[in-house]
């Protein structure tokens, strides 16, 4: 097979391996321990295939590297268009590393169902990956809707306390807000009659009456994707699918899940309809701020460990929107990489709180305290990702929110300045979970019988260690690719970027 | 009026032929047989009669054209229907088979009103002249009042069947008159003559203007669309869930058919605006109602009336054939779910119908996994997730609204599937995410039923990614009625 | 600007930093002799190689080198890159570092050597050594950026190395945090300073800021920039409002007070104020707000160190102090001066941390001077070097502090006499309450006990009992003697304006250039002798009040009463603090945003509508009477409704 070849159909390979080794799962008898092998290494094929894109991504090359177009079906007129950018590939090789994380995460905690579990989560990767790499708006409702599912199965069927209501409320709160996009979606091909992004790109504008329409096409899409994201106000449905899900559950909700609602910003409210971004910045910045802000301020005084890592994603993805919306360079590149590095970050953290929820079973803050004198490596790893998240410099947390503070400074002084506290709430935050969770005297004695990390755990946190590591120290390697597309996207603002950055 | 039917007129009604000759097959065989062995016989006959009658489908697909006296018209429309109404009845049958032995209900003439219920149904699709819709109507409604009331050991299947007959013949009466109105008005109760006559007229008749006004809410009353719905809920939970299977679907395609024609092909006068408020009406209707249904049988009949509702936003979408199209293509992947979905409840609900309450599905997922995911096929089809029938079929409605930028009906439409999502969404966590709370084990799938729902999701997923063809067949189709 | 010899900056850090690793990694299945052998021979050899580097450093041609490492950050319109910088100041900056490093390296072996976690204390060590030099040789704000947090994180280590103690913990995260409200500013200046000059790196951004006109007119976006960083530069450098951590972080091992605490980290912020000199030249507001920062703080700082019992606790508001005359110095434009403070003080600042460190160690733990005293004679070695950086930080020639200190008020008096006069009160404060501490501690008899080994609130009652009062090793001891000497002489360089000429290349830039070649006036000659005459009598008022009449103290607190608390409580900043700041953000978040508005606002209407539909949903089912005669009546109301519009509309 020839490498143009290859080029073309790997997209499809890497989006749909993981779902032919759930295929294969369903037809398997129930031995838990080879379903989980089996289950890791499809996740694990599935992450070296993505490799090939970061070996042969072409960041010269205009428009989308890999591109797959195929007439799918006639009438509605889809296309089976795949293709990624600078930025959608990162989301695709972040989604394809933290699965094989999840599997390892899971191993001993999920006992019971497990070949649906692993099922699950091997279709829930394949619907993520489909998000990112869909250039066709109908193959991307579809992957995005698909997502629902096994996630809300995930959590209604493997989570704990309130899993029901947790399931139905995060299927219900994002599936009402996607049908508004469907909408805006339907419009624009009941008027274009192609769903095709690249297409539509050009000729969106043509539309007759797409003046009158397009605001609320924009914001059609943009509650799906604020709801998703999740921005302030929409963020309730966060902590509560956060607490009940399952650890691999919380790790693609936080690490992949909510990007897709600000990728989808990046790529179709800014590509679609750029004077209508435009037009709503201010207010849309004033939401991430809020966000930001509050967001830090509530996962304060939470008093469960899941729920302050899940209100201090709502911070950070504020950090994305902010940078998404002030349409500098610095902003854009600083969102991506934000979205990148909490998913590690954020990633480990929720895998940190379910290695302690297996020996506890229970994220109440209260129940720990001193915790770093009977597991010494864990408080070390637990401290290092807790750095990372609080953006400290060398770490991944920090290059992005720089930059993103810096682009929403350039584009209004007071957004940077605002959205610079931040900084402070994320150390008051972290730092104090950290004080309360592991310095101090062990308060409860069965803390002290706790047993460290074992090697699988260490597996599973080493890779997202490091990576925070070299992301901080080496961002020239994302930046790369990252800038150009953003450079792209970024092209019908080129006037009002070209004002507001500096010479 | 002159002249004896040809061959070719006979062929032009085959189908019809074949599914009345067995049906009578099963009554006469009825009586010769002995008790244990009557069951399976008469299934299988009546599933055989399906089966030629499918095939000859196909002989009558090549013998287009009018037939007796221009009554009957063969064409790319009435072949899908008669299509669809046929595979509807073979899959109830096969769904039947193993629910009257657990039922005990004595089969008997049952396999043969299904057949004759096709045979009005397959006549109403071809039928191109008022009475003789209205006769096929008659034809599929009696059987379909029968077959409504054989739980005769339920109570509240009589009074179904009952109230059923009552407001059914009620119904049907506004049809009739509609047609009466209609000859006054044009001179004629065949609809080429009536579109011509309308549009020749400089202004059309008041009289016309009535006249649909009553054959829509006789047809109305058909597919349970507001305000004509107030029997589903009733009827539904008493009918044997099969018959349910087979009248929520049949029917409700033959009759929407007929729709079609009058509204489309007779150019109904006037901006029908009560189509358009029918439609919101019967979504809006139809989901919020069925958020607090207990009775999985209720919950899909109010489920039944808001896809009434969904199907009526086509029919408000007059410009082009988008409509047509899209309705058409809704009948289709809305019989494949449901069909199915009863199937599967059939099943479920034991000798008696005992487990027919979402919480009887509690932990359906871990006891019977294969048949929970079959029913959560359909159920998402139901709610309209992509990659499903469903899906598509909302799809096309929508667009073909948006064509005719009918903005709002489409928003509310729109809305109503996300409120739907709730109540389906609410069997399949109860399915997977609640505790069995009795552990009795649900029965093996009998071969005839597995087929019977292997057939429907295969036809579920088969138009959620690769609508194509039937969508193509159905284009060719609406130009007919153009 | 590279110049052809290549000086191998870089191995500097990154010599500490392998240290780190090595330690940190492998550290804990190390015996302790070999963590130890490592953590000097890295930290050591960093400091041998800047020896090296500076003997080179001069034979350049010009006096500035910055040498390339790596790229960082790059992204269209802005770069950022690892690089390393030199000039006479970061030179300076760099030897106080690696030297009194290596020297506390090496006290900590002897100070720390019975700590369970020994390898994780050097460990960190290292790691503040790395970030500390990479602040120190940075050529761009960001990176000086990444030694400015990466110093903070140390100390939160450090600080609360004995984490088991809630206090400590509690002190670290203080620490940081208020640190962090620092870092906001600086963060708002990076962003200005990228907006106007769109480059973060000092030459680039120092050139264009040098073509700017002095913003005398009034606020201007220097002046922003120069008032921003000044807040970066008070949270580091712990200055008023910022400076609550210091006190705190006391909690840290003694070692670590005197490293971070004293001579470098917290100096930082000078560094960083002396290093955009060329920014605050042009904004004289920004100044003028330094300088009164600084004489404020110092003045402040300075009274509650009277009233302190807490050996240490005196040291630490000293440092404050002290800082506050360092930012006095440059508020005044005297940069160079203040770095001269900034020497003499790490040096001497550094030897009383130390000595203190010894007597805690002599003493069991105990850190209340009133239950020490005597000590003289059982720890002679501790005695004498304290007793020199007594002498040398409260100003008496020709000790260290003498010089930097009588430097700073000499320029400060030519600028404002205001500031000096302060200066100078503050002059006799701290001589007066280091006196204190001096006699408090080695004379008297001993009030202590010294066989008590618990580990109640002090740092070193880690398990191992004293037998007695006794001396430290002398690991412990030769640092304490290098640095005597250090404080002795340090100061030397300073006569004649040596120091300030040294620095020339680096300041010559400054408006205040001026000064440096005015001759010696009588003028400065006469302040000298008062402020001499005011440290002696500092001295003669703490010999009155501690060995004389050692009664009055008590007598004068009574008389002094509410004035007195209130100084002895550090004037309630920290209640303050928490009353008005804290509480209400914790409550307000946990009550207006969680309660109230997550669950109350916006799960409260959602829920609504949901029970709102459900109700909705009920009423209809209740239409669904079941009851045949009402259902056929709603068919007929529906077909009349249907059959009446289209008459009407059939008519119309």
């Amino acid at each position: 097979m020839n490498l143009a070849a290859i080029h073309s159909w790997i997209l499809t390979l890497i989006t749909f391996t993981p779902l032919v080794g759930a295929l294969l799962l369903v037809l398997s008898p129930r031995r838990d321990r080879e379903i989980r092998w089996f289950a890791l290494g499809i996740s694990l094929l599935t992450f070296v295939l993505s490799l090939h894109l970061l070996v042969h991504f072409d960041k010269a090359k205009a428009g989308f590297n890999f591109e797959l177009d195929r007439a799918w079906i006639a009438a509605p007129n889809i296309h089976y268009h795949l293709g990624v950018d600078g930025v959608s590939m990162w989301l695709v090789v972040l989604t394809t590393f933290l699965t094989p994380l999840c599997v390892l995460i899971s191993w001993t905690s999920i006992q019971e169902r497990v070949k649906e579990f692993f099922i699950l989560l091997l279709v829930m990767e394949t619907a993520l990956l489909g998000v990112f790499v869909a250039l066709d708006l109908f193959v991307f409702y579809f992957f995005w809707e698909a997502t629902l599912i096994p996630m809300a199965l995930l959590i209604g069927m493997f989570g704990h306390g309130r899993k029901i209501y947790a399931a139905v409320k995060f299927f219900l709160y994002t599936m009402v807000a996607s049908v508004f996009m469907l909408a805006a979606i339907l419009w624009l091909y009941a008027k274009t009659g192609t769903f095709d992004f690249v297409v539509l790109q050009n000729t969106v504008h043509t539309i007759p009456g797409y003046a009158a329409a397009s605001f609320w096409l924009f914001l059609g899409f943009f509650i799906a994707f604020a709801v998703k994201v999740p921005l302030f106000p929409f963020h309730t449905w966060l902590p509560d699918a956060h607490v009940e899900a399952p650890t691999a559950g919380s790790v693609l909700l936080a690490g992949v899940l909510l990007k897709m609602g600000t990728y989808g910003m990046l790529r179709f409210d800014l590509g679609l309809f750029p004077e209508q971004s435009r037009a709503n910045a201010s207010w849309i910045m004033v939401l991430a701020l809020i966000g930001i802000i509050y967001g830090a301020l509530v996962a304060l005084v939470q008093p469960n460990m899941k729920k302050v890592i899940a209100y201090s994603s709502v911070s950070h993805l504020g950090f994305v929107v902010l940078g998404i919306f002030s349409f500098t360079t610095a902003g854009l590149d600083g969102a991506t990489y934000v979205m990148l590095a909490h998913g590690i970050s954020t990633g480990g953290l929720f895998m940190l709180a379910g290695i302690l929820y297996e020996r506890r079973h229970t994220y109440d803050i209260l129940e720990f305290g001193g915790l770093a004198t009977p597991m010494p490596n864990y408080a070390a790893f637990f401290l290092f990702i807790v750095l990372a998240s609080g953006g400290l410099p060398l770490l991944n947390g920090f290059v992005g929110e720089f930059l993103v503070l810096s682009g929403a400074f350039q584009a209004k002084a007071i957004y940077g300045i605002l959205g610079a506290t931040g900084v402070i709430w994320a150390a008051g935050y972290l730092l104090w979970m950290y004080q309360r969770v592991f310095y101090g005297k062990v308060t409860h004695e069965i803390n002290n019988t706790l047993p460290d990390l074992n090697l699988r755990e260490k597996t599973a946190l080493v890779p997202a260690a490091i990576m925070a590591l070299v992301m901080g120290v080496a961002p020239v390697l994302w930046f790369n690719t990252i800038d150009p597309a953003v450079q792209s996207i970024l092209a019908p603002f080129a006037q009002m970027a070209s004002r507001v950055v500096g010479p | 009026m002159n002249g004896t039917p040809q061959v070719a007129d006979y062929l032009r009604i085959l189908p019809e032929i074949v599914l009345s000759v067995f049906g009578m097959a099963v009554m006469l065989l009825d009586p010769l047989l002995e008790e244990r062995r009557r069951a399976k016989v008469l299934g299988g006959v009546g599933l055989v009669g399906a089966l030629v009658a499918l095939v000859s489908t196909f002989c009558m697909a090549k013998q287009r054209g009018p037939a007796f006296w221009n009554m009957v018209q063969v064409d790319s429309f009435s072949v899908f229907f008669h299509f669809l109404v046929i595979a509807i009845t073979v899959v109830v049958v096969l769904s039947s088979y193993e629910y009257m032995e657990v039922q005990k209900i004595r089969a008997g003439e049952y396999y043969a009103l299904l057949l004759f219920g096709a045979v009005g149904m397959c006549l109403m699709s071809s039928a191109v002249e008022l009475v003789l819709i209205f006769i096929a109507l008659e034809i599929s409604s009696i059987s379909t009042y029968i077959l409504a009331g054989f739980r005769r050991r339920a109570a509240i299947s009589s009074e179904s069947s009952v109230k059923y007959f009552l407001l059914g013949s009620f119904a049907t009466a506004f049809f009739l008159y509609g047609v009466a109105l209609m000859f006054g008005a044009t001179g004629s109760t065949s609809i080429a003559v009536v579109s011509t006559r309308l549009q020749a007229e400089p202004t059309v008749p008041v009289l016309a203007y009535a006249a649909f006004a009553l054959m829509f809410v006789g047809l109305g009353f058909k597919v349970a669309a507001a305000p004509f719905h107030v029997w589903t809920p009733d009827v539904y939970e008493g009918a044997p869930s099969p018959v349910v299977g087979f009248m929520s679907t049949g029917p409700k395609a033959a009759v929407f058919a007929v729709l079609l024609r009058i509204i489309f092909e007779a150019h109904a006068p006037g901006a029908l605006w009560f189509v358009w408020a029918a439609a919101a009406l019967s979504m809006t209707i139809g989901n919020l109602a069925a958020l607090v249904q207990t009775n999985v049988k209720r919950l899909l009949a109010y489920s039944s009336i808001a896809h009434a509702g969904y199907l009526l936003i086509a029919f408000a979408a007059l410009k082009g054939t988008d409509g047509i199209i899209s309705a058409m293509f809704y009948t289709a992947s809305y019989a494949a779910m449901n069909v199915g979905a009863f199937a599967v409840i059939g099943h479920f609900a034991g000798a008696g119908e005992r487990y027919i309450t979402v919480e009887d599905y509690a932990g359906l997922g871990r006891r019977s996994p294969v048949l929970a995911a079959t029913l959560t096929i359909f159920l998402l089809s139901l709610i309209g997730i992509p990659m499903t029938g469903g899906f598509f079929a909302k799809f096309y409605v929508f667009s073909a609204a948006l064509q005719n930028n009918l903005i709002w009906l489409v928003m509310i439409g729109v809305l109503n599937s996300a409120i739907g999502a709730y109540y389906y969404l609410r069997i399949i966590v109860t399915m997977y995410m609640r505790e069995p709370n009795h552990e009795e084990a649900v029965p093996p799938v009998s071969f005839s039923l597995g087929s019977a729902l292997a057939i429907s999701v295969v036809a579920t997923l088969y138009l959620g990614i690769l609508p194509g063809r039937v969508l193509d067949y159905a284009r060719s189709a609406a130009e007919y009625i153009r | 600007m590279t110049s052809e010899a290549n000086l191998h900056l870089s191995w500097i850090p990154l010599l500490a930093l392998t240290g780190a690793t090595v330690n940190g990694f492998f550290g804990k299945r190390f015996s302790r002799s070999l963590v130890a052998a490592v953590a000097l021979a890295f930290c050591g050899a960093a400091f041998v190689w800047a020896l090296v580097v500076v003997s080179r450093f001069s034979f350049l041609p010009e006096p500035v080198y910055s040498e390339p490492f790596a790229q960082w950050i790059q992204i269209s319109g802005f770069h950022v890159e690892f690089a390393f910088f030199l000039d006479h100041l970061s030179l300076i900056m760099l030897l106080v570092v690696t030297g009194v490093g290596f020297l506390i390296h090496i006290y900590s072996v002897g100070y720390m050597w019975d700590d369970p976690s020994f390898y994780r204390f050097f460990t960190y060590l290292n790691l503040f050594m790395f970030f500390m030099l990479t602040l120190v040789l940075a050529n761009n704000y960001l990176q000086m950026f990444i030694g400015w947090e990466g110093v903070g994180l140390a100390s939160y280590l450090l600080i609360g190395f004995w984490f088991t103690k809630d206090s400590a913990a509690s002190a670290g995260k203080k620490a940081f945090i208020v640190n962090r409200i620092g870092d906001f500013g600086f963060l708002i200046a990076l962003f200005l300073i990228i907006q106007h000059f769109g480059s973060l790196n000092f030459t680039q951004v120092f050139d264009a800021a040098g073509r700017l006109p002095t913003e005398t007119a009034g606020a201007g976006t220097m002046t922003a920039v120069g008032l921003l960083l000044m807040v970066g530069a008070a949270g580091k450098s712990a200055q008023i409002p910022l400076y609550v951590w210091l006190p705190d972080a006391m909690e840290g091992p003694t070692p670590v007070s005197a490293l971070i605490h004293a001579a470098t980290m917290v100096t930082a912020g000078v560094y960083m104020v002396s290093r955009s000199h060329v920014i605050f030249e042009r904004a004289p507001m920004a100044l003028t707000v330094v300088a009164i920062i600084g004489t404020v703080t110092a003045l402040f700082a300075a009274t509650i160190g009277i009233t302190q019992t807490d050996i240490k606790k005196v040291l630490a508001y000293s440092t404050v102090s002290q800082l506050g005359y360092m930012f006095i110095a440059c508020g005044v434009g005297a940069f160079s001066a203040g770095i001269f403070h900034l020497m003499t003080h790490a040096f001497f600042k550094g030897l009383l941390f130390l000595g203190a460190g010894s007597v805690i160690h002599a003493v069991g733990g105990e850190q209340d001077m009133r239950k020490m005293g005597g000590l003289r004679s059982k720890i002679p070695w501790t005695f004498w070097t304290v007793t020199v950086g007594t002498i040398a930080i409260a100003g008496i020639p020709p000790f260290a502090g003498f010089f930097s200190k009588d430097e700073i008020l000499w320029k400060a008096y030519q600028s404002n006499w205001v500031y000096w006069f302060v200066g100078l009160v503050t002059a006799f404060i701290t001589s007066f309450y280091m006196f204190r501490m001096w006699f408090l501690t080695f004379f008297g008899e001993y009030k202590g006990d010294a066989d008590r080994h618990d580990s109640h609130g002090n740092d070193h009652g880690h398990g191992h009992g004293h037998g007695g009062v006794h001396e430290s090793p002398m690991v412990m001891l030769v640092p304490l003697m290098i640095l005597a000497i250090l404080s002795i002489i340090g100061g030397w360089v300073g006569i004649g304006g040596r120091f300030e000429h040294f620095l020339a290349p680096v300041f010559q830039t400054g408006v205040e250039a001026a000064h440096e070649v005015e001759p010696h006036s009588s003028m400065e000659e006469i302040l000298m002798l008062v402020s001499v005459a005011v440290a002696v009598c500092g001295l003669a008022l703490a010999w009155l009040l501690y060995v004389k009449k050692p009664q009055l103290p008590k007598q004068i607190a009574e008389g002094m009463g509410s004035l007195y608390r209130a100084v002895f409580n550090k004037y309630y900043v920290d209640e303050f603090y928490a009353r008005l700041l804290v509480k209400p953000l914790l409550l307000g978040s946990t009550n207006i945003l969680w309660k109230g508005v997550d669950q109350g606002v916006i799960d409260a209407a959602l829920d609504g509508s949901a029970t709102g539909a459900n109700e909705v949903s009920d009423s209809i089912r209740h239409m669904q009477s079941g009851n045949l005669r009402s259902y056929a009546g709603w068919i007929a109301a529906g077909a009349a409704a249907v059959i009446v519009y289209m008459i009407w509309v059939g008519t119309r």
